[in-house]
């Protein structure tokens, strides 16, 4: 063995050895937030995304789709929806339960997932669920027919308006459960915090349906992107973009529009303040 | 924030919707997205990283994918586009490839295309994106967006044209 090549060998294990050992250090100092309420930093939430996307597409791969234009199968398949999915992933004018508003990364709307997954995919994500999302394995607990049921349904979820949803639920499944009432803090309200405003939209789920600059996760496209919303003139195209109507709509947009596919998720009126307070930072409309 | 940045990432990172185009090439998905970014050191490493891992088989389609252009037989956009200046879309509206003067009154309309739905109450489907424009007190009696009384012809052209803002 030549010198050099013995510097470079000692040179190379010394630096992994070093990086190795802050590594570590680093996962073992419990510098890296893991609660629910701090977003991932933007480069490992981009990675995890990636991740999870590839590890569905190469092992969806060899699924084969049966037809799913049967209207038996969808009505089937909305009964088990309506079990077992809306709970987390809310339905036009639903919202999720509060337990599933927590959820870190945020539960998806199976709207959105609709218009851009592959019915292979989205199979076996209900199928074998998927680690650290809160989405659990159907497989032990449902049939692999009435997974494709489900997947039959979230075919036609796409075309259904608040009121074709809520006729679908009185047809095949009965009236709707009640939603719990909101529960008001003691605590005394305060100005909106643009800082704990985005927390919020976070935890109310709202980035599973706008495109909001600064929040991460948040480039859906079910409803319009607020970037600029500060200087909009119309809220929902309905009201007039005053802070106190802003904290009205967050709070109960069906109160103000019936039909507005934006459901009620009991937002609280400190957390709405704080939700207005942010979006009112988002005064860059180009 | 500049436009091209999506939340929280810095700008010239495709965004995963992207690199999972990316990943298995998909005609017609996303077009001019990634020439909207710049093509910074991150998306180099992390396409060529994607293009690398991909397979060969053609990709599945979407369960229930977004309209696409050219779903209204006859519509022509660049009519629509013409339509759209004429009918002073922009006084309330900010459209890509419309000058204007960066109205807010409504929603922006960058990505209607991809928008799941119409005035927040209706689904985008090219059929209800029509009567959306011919009529939209029909749909949404409170909505601050007026019949401007277009034609079924003009509403499909600029309907034609709103579909290509993906």
């Amino acid at each position: 063995m030549k010198p050099w090549m013995r510097t470079a060998g000692i040179t190379l294990g010394a630096t992994a050895v070093a990086g190795g050992a802050a590594a570590l250090g680093l996962v073992y100092s419990g510098w890296y937030d893991s609660s629910a309420t701090n977003p991932h930093t933007p480069p490992v939430n981009y990675v995890l995304d990636i991740a999870l996307q590839r590890s569905v597409t190469v092992r969806a791969a060899d699924v084969d789709v049966p037809p799913l234009d049967d209207p038996q199968r969808a009505i089937d398949g909305f009964k088990l929806f309506r079990a077992h999915c809306v709970q987390c992933h809310g339905a036009p004018g639903v919202a999720p339960e509060p337990f599933a508003r927590g959820l870190m990364p945020a539960p998806a709307a199976l709207v959105d997932t609709a218009r851009h997954w592959p019915a292979s995919e989205i199979y076996w994500v209900i199928r074998y669920g998927a680690k650290m999302t809160g989405m659990p394995a159907w497989q032990y607990r449902i049939s692999d027919d009435d997974i494709w049921n489900v997947v039959a349904f979230m075919k036609v979820l796409p075309t259904l308006s608040v009121a074709d949803y809520r006729a679908w639920d009185s047809r095949h499944a009965g009236g709707s459960a009640p939603s719990p009432p909101p529960v008001t803090p003691a605590a005394e309200l305060r100005v909106g915090d643009a800082e704990a405003g985005r927390k919020a939209m976070q935890q109310y789920l709202c980035i599973t349906c706008h495109a909001i600059p600064g929040v991460v996760g948040a480039n859906r496209h079910v409803g319009p992107p607020l970037q600029g919303i500060a200087r909009q003139q119309y809220i929902a195209g309905i009201l007039p973009n005053t802070p106190d109507n802003m904290v009205r709509w967050l709070r109960d947009p069906t109160a103000i529009d019936p039909d507005s596919a934006m459901p009620d998720l009991d937002v609280s009126e400190q957390d709405a303040r704080d939700m207005a307070a942010y979006l009112y930072t988002l005064d860059d409309a180009k | 924030m500049p436009r091209s940045t999506l939340a929280g990432m810095p700008p010239g990172w495709p965004d995963p919707p992207v690199a999972r185009a990316l990943g298995r090439p998909r005609a017609g998905r996303w077009p001019g997205a990634a020439a909207r970014r710049p093509a910074g050191l991150g998306a180099a490493l992390a396409w060529s990283a994607l293009l690398a891992l991909a397979g060969c088989g053609d990709a599945p389609p979407p369960l229930a994918p977004p309209a696409q252009a050219g779903a209204l037989p006859g519509a022509d956009s660049v009519r629509g586009r013409q339509r759209i200046a004429e009918y002073g879309c922009v006084s309330c509206h900010q459209i890509p490839g419309i000058r204007g003067a960066g109205a807010r009154v409504g929603p922006p309309l960058r990505h209607l295309a991809s928008r799941a739905y119409l005035g927040g109450v209706l689904a985008n489907t090219p059929a209800n994106l029509v009567r959306w424009l011919r009529d939209p007190p029909a749909i949404a009696p409170h909505t601050a967006m007026p019949d401007v009384g277009l034609s079924e012809a003009d509403a499909r052209d600029i309907a034609a044209y709103l579909l290509t803002l993906r």
